[in-house]
Parts: structure tokens; sequence; C-alpha cells
């Protein structure tokens, strides 16, 4: 009939009372001081300051405008194949030594993305036109 | 096979009663199906001089559980008290209407299996499914029927109950996981229990007695009860209080008192305490009702608290009263709940300042009314005098240090009871507030109430038919 | 690994299906032709490991130890697939309306079944690791296929940004492990090799719990789920939170079983314990206050997630065994409410009132699907509760832990029976948005009949363990 939260102590609860000092201590000095540089500090206003900072250029319009996603599907898809053919190099240096059975699955990995390249194109990610 | 009958019969006949149609064909088919029942039952308690009949089949392997009954007399004589509840309300509401009558008269069959199975599993994890499947169907009654807060206190009824359920589920694998083999054999467990350490019993009987306390009701847990006796229809109520209560009682005397010795020696001054606040708790708040439902509700908290003392007072003589008082308060109540229906439905309201000159215009019902009410409050002639004496003589026995105080407030306990049944049947069947002419029994209700009469009185006169068995 | 091949070979098809097919419903024809199929392969893999076994040639290593099978995990696949298969018969039809791209939302299925085959015959973290993501990714997107529901898309983004994140820890954990102990072999886990207890193993295992803990939403990494269940369509969060949940639970149950088998138990019980307090407490409190059925079992499935803990505390064979039934019990249960759920127009509690009246067969299937999650006897429920309490209880020092998981399992019975009261006690006019067709009441009819004959006698379950 173990009780796993008993926390047991030998010397009792209260050797942990400079602990909970320390830590109001902390939290004391921490409150006070931000309540002190709320309270002393200078203030200061303007319009500029609560407007995005755009490099120094002014403003132009709303940015929460809609936009095409065909760029970030192209972009995603390079990525997708550009990995593909990393994959080739690790084979392509030991080509020798991984013999056919190599080449067959090396063979099994451009069928699957075949599949895939065919299933995006098909799809019409790569359409550029609406 | 008779055990597997009393099983079978109410489920196969609650089940198809979902099929019927009819109010009527329903109603004859749940009479016939609990009568039925009650032909086994009494047979099977007939046959119990020679042996007591126990089967086992293999049921869960990998577990060690199996389906195991056990018909012994305690068992035999609650199965008694609950094939004979069941027909005897049916046929005194016969002319009751219930909406969806299919439903209810199923559901009412399905938690007679459900108990059946309570009083003969001889596996304790039979055990605990047939405890809990007496309570869903039990539950969906006092749901969907009743008064308009039924909602509620059916759902605070369940929480509680479940509650406790799990509570000693987490008990029960606890005990079994301790067991030689992985086995919920009733044998096994007995040598199991009493070998654990004292620390152990002692966690596992709380958390037993909690799941058997909720449903007696004894007294800090009992706030579920009044609310569900009064909002439920009458055979429900029956159904919680004449039987569910004795589920309790049945589980301490089988599976509680003798599976955790150490933990009964521990607890059992305090569960007596308890008993007895509640026998004066109960009886104090019955007095101040002016509902009767809810009278007859505190009333059985402090009836069930004599129970509960028999049973932890250890004597014989204590042992014998509680089983009989346990059978004979479940026939007065049933009698007592199927009059104050009687009455509600004529008058139209369960209050007693408002109600008056019954002996006028319903003589019988006066004299069924009186009678039961002298059973209620263990009148010498009555049943429910057999099982009071018994229990007082077993506390008085007691090696218990208290037990001459304790005897002498439970005691106080009957003059209490003597105080508050009296004084309702005053208000009901005499006065003249109600000035009301209404109909006697009709054929029905008399054949049920007149059975019940003759039980009080029979086993009040010729007690050794009962005790005989014990 | 016939079943391992086959989903993604079923994945991709259902993909290019998706490039020809015009027809919705064929998807639907299709994907459940397919799932019998993976059922099948799956029940002939068992078969055929067990002949092997008979003449002493199986051997449970595959592909240079990177997956290890054993009748254990070869059956938790049959069960899980044909679970995905009731959950394609019963849910289909909502699937197709969840937006135009059916056959891609079917090729996910398959891509996360592929997943589930992973983690539950990972035998080295690099596998679990792409388990996990090809289990999480078609979450993402699934959790996002109802575009123009800004709930769908809110689901989506926070489900892959949380996701993304635990998986992070995920592999720092996995790089610390591996660190420590020169090995990704989850049977080569020694954190006492040099005498004393290998602190960055145990830091390890943390990053770990942590991760996984994240995927099956146990607290306090479970902020993510409300939302994303409640967010995602209605089909996908039925798929989401049984089959994936349980999963993840057997891969997590199988690391600190066979992974972290020598870890102090103490520690463990410890740490699994104060996660598995946390979980029970804020899923089911929280459940108890909301309004809407779906985020309910939403909150539910969080409070289950803490009975499952118990099998990651267990670690034992009784856990074993507590696993099986409950990933069935739970997923049964779980789809088939979500099937009645599916069906209604109004997912607050009101919209169920009265639904008994109208509706007997809905209501009965729901009930017994609810009293299941409940855990009342009579239903796989109560034998699921009841194993992994067994399985917890065996170990040292968890008595309490359990009376806590009962306690709180009677709150949920607050929630669960809620949408009893409103099926069988209230009155109302629940609408339906489709109709009941027989090919439900059918699929309905298995769920509830199962739910109640494995609630009687779970050992049907357990025949291969």
């Amino acid at each position: 009939m173990c009780n796993f939260l008993w926390l047991a102590s030998t010397e009792g609860i209260g050797s942990y009372a400079p602990v909970l000092i320390q830590l109001l201590i902390a939290g004391a000095v921490v409150s006070l001081l931000m309540l002190l540089t709320h309270i002393l500090g200078p203030k200061r206003k303007t319009k500029d300051k609560l407007i995005n900072f755009e490099s120094g250029i002014e403003q132009i319009g709303n940015a929460r405008k809609p936009m095409g996603v065909k760029y970030f599907i192209v972009a995603i898809l390079f990525v997708l194949f550009d990995v593909e053919v990393i994959f080739f190099y690790p084979y392509a240096v030991n080509f020798r030594e991984l013999g056919t059975e190599g080449f067959l699955a090396v063979l099994m990995f451009v069928a699957l993305f075949v599949c895939g390249f065919v299933y995006v194109i098909k799809k019409g990610a790569l359409k550029w036109e609406d | 096979m008779s055990l597997i009958l009393l099983l079978v019969i109410p489920l196969i006949t609650g089940l198809a009663s979902f099929a019927f149609r009819k109010a009527q064909a329903v109603k004859a088919w749940a009479l016939f199906g609990s009568l039925l029942t009650l032909v086994v039952a009494a047979l099977s308690l007939c046959g119990i001089k020679e042996q007591t009949h126990t089967i086992s089949y293999t049921w869960l392997p990998t577990l060690g559980a199996s389906f195991a009954l056990q018909g012994s007399v305690t068992a035999l004589l609650m199965t008694l008290l609950t094939a004979i509840v069941f027909p005897l309300t049916l046929l005194a509401q016969w002319n009751k209407d219930i909406e969806q009558p299919h439903r209810f008269y199923g559901l009412m069959l399905l938690a007679q299996a459900g108990l059946m199975g309570v009083f003969l599993a001889h596996d304790l994890l039979l055990f605990y499914f047939f405890w809990e499947l007496a309570l869903i169907p039990v539950y969906f009654l006092a749901g969907q029927w009743g008064d308009k807060d039924r909602i509620k206190s059916s759902f605070k009824f369940f929480v509680y109950t479940f509650l406790g359920s799990l509570l000693m589920l987490g008990g029960l694998i606890y005990l079994y996981l301790q067991t030689p083999n992985g086995n919920f054999d009733y044998d096994t467990i007995l040598a199991t229990g009493a070998a654990l350490p004292m620390a152990v019993q002692n966690t596992l009987f709380v958390l037993f007695f909690i799941a058997f306390g909720i449903k007696m009701p004894i007294f800090p847990l009992h706030s579920w009860q009044a609310g569900a006796y009064e909002q439920t229809l009458t055979p429900v109520t029956i159904v919680l209080s004449a039987l569910m209560v004795k589920m309790g009682l049945f589980g301490v005397i089988k599976w509680l008192y003798p599976v955790f010795p150490s933990g009964t020696e521990q607890f059992g001054n305090i569960i007596m305490i308890l008993a007895l606040i509640g026998i004066i708790y109960g009886s104090m708040l019955a007095i101040v009702q002016k509902d009767i439902k809810r009278l007859i509700a505190y009333s059985s908290l402090a009836h069930v608290g004599l129970m509960i003392m028999g049973i932890f007072a250890d004597t014989h003589n204590a042992s014998v009263g509680v089983v009989a008082q346990m059978f004979n308060h479940g026939i007065t109540i049933t009698g007592l709940w199927l009059v104050v229906d009687m009455i509600e439905r004529r008058y139209g309201t369960r209050n007693m300042n408002e109600l008056g000159g019954l002996a006028g215009a319903a003589p019988q019902m006066t004299i069924a009314l009186v009678v039961i009410t002298f059973s209620s409050i263990a009148l010498p002639l009555t049943n429910g005098f057999v099982g009071e004496f018994l229990l007082f003589l077993g506390i008085f026995e007691s090696t218990n240090p208290n037990h001459i105080i304790y005897m002498a407030i439970a005691g106080l306990g009957i003059i209490l009871g003597a105080i508050y049944m009296l004084n309702m049947v005053q208000k009901v069947a005499y006065g003249n507030k109600k000035e009301m002419a209404i109909a006697d029994m009709s054929m029905n209700e008399r054949l049920s109430i007149y059975l019940i009469l003759a039980v009080i009185i029979i086993l009040g006169v010729y007690p050794n038919l009962l005790l005989q068995l014990l | 690994m016939k079943p391992l091949i086959a989903t993604a070979v079923f994945a991709i098809l259902m993909m290019f299906a998706a490039l020809t097919v015009k027809e919705k419903k064929s998807f639907t024809h299709f994907a459940a032709i397919l799932m019998l199929g993976l059922v099948g392969l799956n029940v002939w893999e068992l078969a055929d490991y067990n002949r092997l076994l008979a003449s002493a040639q199986a051997s449970p290593d595959l592909f240079g130890k990177m997956l290890r099978v054993d009748n254990y995990a070869l059956w938790f696949n049959v069960l899980m697939s044909s679970c995905s298969f009731f959950y394609i018969l019963l849910v289909g039809r909502s699937i197709e309306k969840v937006g135009v791209h059916v056959g891609e939302y079917y090729a996910l299925h398959f891509f996360i079944l592929c997943g589930v085959f992973l983690l539950s015959t990972y035998n080295n973290l690099l596998i679990l690791f792409l388990g996990i993501e090809i289990l999480s990714i078609p979450q993402y997107i699934l959790s996002g296929s109802d575009k123009r529901n800004l709930k769908s898309s809110e689901a989506s983004l926070k489900y892959f940004l949380m996701g993304a994140f635990s998986t992070g820890i995920l592999l720092m954990g996995i790089v610390l492990l591996y660190g420590a102990m020169g090995t990704f072999d989850i049977h080569g886990f020694n954190f006492y090799a040099t005498g004393t207890l290998n602190i960055m193993g145990v830091v390890g295992v943390l990053f770990m719990l942590v991760a996984l803990g994240f995927k099956v939403s146990a607290a306090p990494m479970h902020f993510w789920t409300p939302d994303v269940y409640d967010g995602s369509p209605t089909p996908f969060t039925a798929f989401m939170a049984t089959i994936v949940k349980v999963s993840v639970f057997f891969a997590f149950m199988r690391l600190f079983m066979e992974g972290f088998a020598n870890l102090d138990p103490y520690w463990k019980v410890t740490v699994l314990g104060t996660i598995t307090v946390l979980t029970l407490l804020i899923g089911n409190i929280t459940a108890v206050y909301q309004q809407s059925v779906k985020r309910m079992l939403a909150y539910s499935s969080i409070a289950q997630a803490g009975f499952m803990m118990f099998v990651v505390i267990g670690s034992n064979a009784m856990a074993m065994k507590g696993m099986i039934i409950y990933a069935v019990a739970y997923t049964l249960a779980t789809v088939g409410i979500f099937g009645v759920l599916l069906k209604l127009k109004d997912y607050t509690y009101d919209g169920f009132n009265g639904l008994a009246k109208k509706h007997p067969f809905l209501a009965l299937i729901a009930s017994i699907c609810l009293m299941s999650l409940a855990g009342i006897p009579l239903t796989a429920g109560f034998f699921a509760k009841w194993f992994v309490i067994a399985a917890a209880l065996e170990q040292p020092g968890t008595f309490w832990l359990v009376i806590f998981a009962l306690v709180m399992a009677a709150v949920s019975l607050y929630y669960y029976f809620k949408v009893i009261m409103a099926m069988y006690f209230k009155t109302g006019e629940p609408e339906l948005i489709t109709p009941v067709t027989t090919m439900d009441k059918v699929v309905m009819a298995i769920i509830g009949s199962a739910v109640i004959v494995f609630g009687i006698a779970p050992d049907m379950l357990l025949a291969w363990i």
C-alpha cells in the first residue's frame, strides 16, 4: 500500500523554508523593479511608434491581401524532387558495391516518384494559368 | 438447474416483453413470467433441505472466472422474496396505465434477472457483473417514468451507487491479484481475503463497504434515497426499497463479513454506530415529513439500520434475525407502497395533511393499511415482530462492550417508528378533511394485498416456517 | 510484411483512382473493398507466421532488425484493420460529403494505416519515428480537409504546428537515447550499463515521453486535442480519436515494456502516474462542462487516454491483454457513437432529445456505445477497464492511483449519461441530416453486438496472445 505521493523527508518540511523565503524575495524584487520602471520611466506616445516597421519606407496598403498559392505548390514540389536527386549521390558513389539488388531498389524508388509525378501532373498542380 | 432457471426465466421473458405492442398482452406476459419464476423459486427453496445446490461452468478461462451459482438458504430466501414481490406488484398495478408498457415491463423483468443473479452468484466477478446489471434497468425505469424531478433524482441514485461499485471494483481487482493463481472462486476469495495483512484488509473492507453501504443505504451515504423513492413509480420504488436494499445487506453477509474478518473486527463498531445514527436520524426525519412516500423512505433508513446492526452484532440470533427481517421487511414495505399508491391514485395526493377519512370511504383498504403498519412497527403476531425481536436479542447478546446502550438506542427507534407510522395512519384513515367518495380496492388489488396480509399474519403467528430454514 | 506494403500500394491506387473516377460513391466502395483486402492480408500474414512458427522457421526480425513481428503485433494489426473496415462502412457516406477530394481522403487513411502497422511492429527508434510521422502527416491534411470551414483550417494549422514541435522533441529524445546507448534498437537499452543510472538516457526517455504523450493527448500535452477534434470534419475525428490514438498507445506501451524495461519501476510509476492523474482529472472535469457532444467526445478521448496510460504504467503481460481489449472496446464504441452523431443535425446535447422515441435503433446503439465508454459490465468497456486496472495494480505503489481513476470514471458517467438521458428521458424532435440506410443499420448492429459479445467473453480477443 505504498503511496507514491508521499514526500518522505527525514528533516521534515521545515528544511525547505529558506527556499520558500528565497522564492518570495525573488518575486518581490522582480515585481518591485517592474513597478518602478513603470512609474519612473518616461512615456512618449507617437503615432509612428504604433505602425509596422517597413525598413523606413512608408507603408502602402494592407498586407492581408489574397495572393496566388501556385508559387508555393511549385516550390514545394521542387523541393521534393530536388531531394530525390540528392538521394542519387550516395547511390552513385556506391554504384558498384550495391550491384543488381541496389539497382532494383533505386529503380523502385524512382518508379514511386514517377507515380507521384504523374499524379501531380494529372491533378494540374503545375498548370500556371487557371 | 433450478438456479439457472431463476436467472433465465426473467431474462427471457423480459427480453421478449420488448416485442409486445399491446399493453394488456405485455402485462399478462410479465405476470406469467414472474409467476413462473415464483414457482421455480418456491420449489428450489423446498428442495433446500437435502443439499445446497452449487453449479459452476467455465466462463473466462484466462481470468479464472467461472459462471458459478450457489443456492444457499439466505440466497434462496432472497430469490423467493424477489420472486414474490414482482407478481404481487404487477397484480396490484394491473389497472394502472403506463406509457410504453412493453419497455417498462421488459426492464422490470430484466431488473429481476439482475437481482436473482446478485443473490445467487458464487463467483466474485459474476457477482460484480450482476450487481451492476441489476442497476442499469432500474436506472432506466427510474429515469423514464415518474414525477417531474425524476431525471435528477434517478441520476443521483445512479451516480452514488455506481461510484460505490467502482470503488468496490478497485478492491476486487486488488483482491483478485492476490489470489494464488488468479481466481474468483468464492472459497479462494475467502481464503485470500482472510490471509491478507491487516492494513490491506481494512482498506479493502472500506472500499467494499462503501459499495454495499450506498445500496442499503447507511447513514452518511443515504442522501440519494428519499428523492429516488419519492420520484419513481410505485413498482420501481418497490424494487428499490424492498429488493435493492437487500442487495447491499446480502453483499455484506456473503462477500464482506466473511472475506475480511480483520476489517470486520476493526470497523464493526463504527458501522454499528453509523447504523444507530441512521435509525434515530431516519426516524426523526420521518416524523416531520408530510409526503407519505418520503416518510416511508426515511423509515426504511431506520429499519435497515437495525439490520446492519444485527449483521455486525456477530451472534447467532442476530444473524438469523437479519435474514428473517430482510425477508419480512421486503414483504411489509411492498404492501405499504402498494397501499400508498392506491391512496394516491384515488385522492391524487400523497400529502398527509390533505388526506383523511379513508376509514369511512374504503374500509378494506384501511384494514390493510393498519395491518401492514403494525407489521412495520413490529407489533407481535406480525412478521415484523419476529425479525426485530431476534435482532434485539442478538444485539443484546453481542460481545460488543456497548451492546446494552446500542440496544436501548435502537429500541428508541421502534418507539419513534410507532409515532410516525401511527400518526400517518391516523391522518390518512381518520379525520374528515377529505370527504370524497372513493372506490375501495378492486379485485386484483384485493388479491395482491390479501396475499401480503396472509404472509404477514402467518409468519407472525407461526414464524417457525421461516426460522426452521435458517 | 505483406500488409505494410499493401497499405502503401492501396493508397497509391486510391490516389490514381481519384484521377479517373468521378462518381463519389464508388470511392467508398473501392476503399471498403481494399480495406477488406487489407484485413484478409493481415489474417494471411498471421496464419503464415504461425505456420512458420510451427515448423520453427519463423524469424521475428525483419529488414535487418528494423521490424519485429510476433503474434501479438500481427493480431493487433488484424483488429485495427477490421475496425477500419467497419469505420469505412459506417462513415463512408459522410466522408463523401466533406469535400471534393474523396479519393485522396481514403488514400490518406491507407497511409495512416501504414504508419499504424509500422508502429505495431517497430524494433528500432528510427522506425518508431517514421511510423509516427507517416501517421501524423496525413492527419494534418485530413483535419483541414473541410477547406471552407474556418474551424477546420484552425484545427489543421494548430495540429500541424504543435505536431511539428512534438516531432522535434521526439527526435531530440531519440538522439539523446542514441547518444547514451549507442544504438537505436529498443532491445539494446541498458540504463545501468556503467553501473550508475545513465542520466542522458533518462532525459531522452523524458523527451520521448513528452512527444508520445502529445500524440496520445495525455495531459499536460493535450491542449491541441479539443480544438482539433472539434474542428476536424466529424468522420475524420472518429478515425483520429480511435485507431490512430490506440496505435500510438500500442507503440508507447511497447517502448516502455521492451525498451525501457530496466528503468526503475518506482520512477516510472511516479512520472507516468503524474501524467495519468493529470490526464484523468483534466479530461473528465472539462468534459463535464461541454455543450456539444462532439467536443465532449474530444475530452472524453483525453479521459480515456488517462485509462490507457495504465497499460504503459503496467507494461506487463496483463497490460498486453488490456491494450488489445481497450483498443477494440474504445475504438468500436467511439466509432459507433460517432456513427450516430454523424446522422444528427444538431451536435449539442439538445440535438439528442427524444431520439429514443423517433429512432429507437440509433438510440440503442448510442447507449450501448456510451455505456461501453463508461465501463459498465456486459459491455466491452468494462473488461477494458478491468484489464488495464489489473495491469497497473500489478505494479507496486499504484493503489491510490487506481482508486483516483475509478472516482474519475464515476465523473465520466455524468457526461456520457447526459446523452442517454437526453435520448431516453427527454422529449424533442431530433433532426437527421442523412437517412439511416439498411447498411448503416447492419454495421451499427454489428458494432453494438460486438461490444456486448466482447463484454461477455473478452477471451475471444485474447486468442492470439
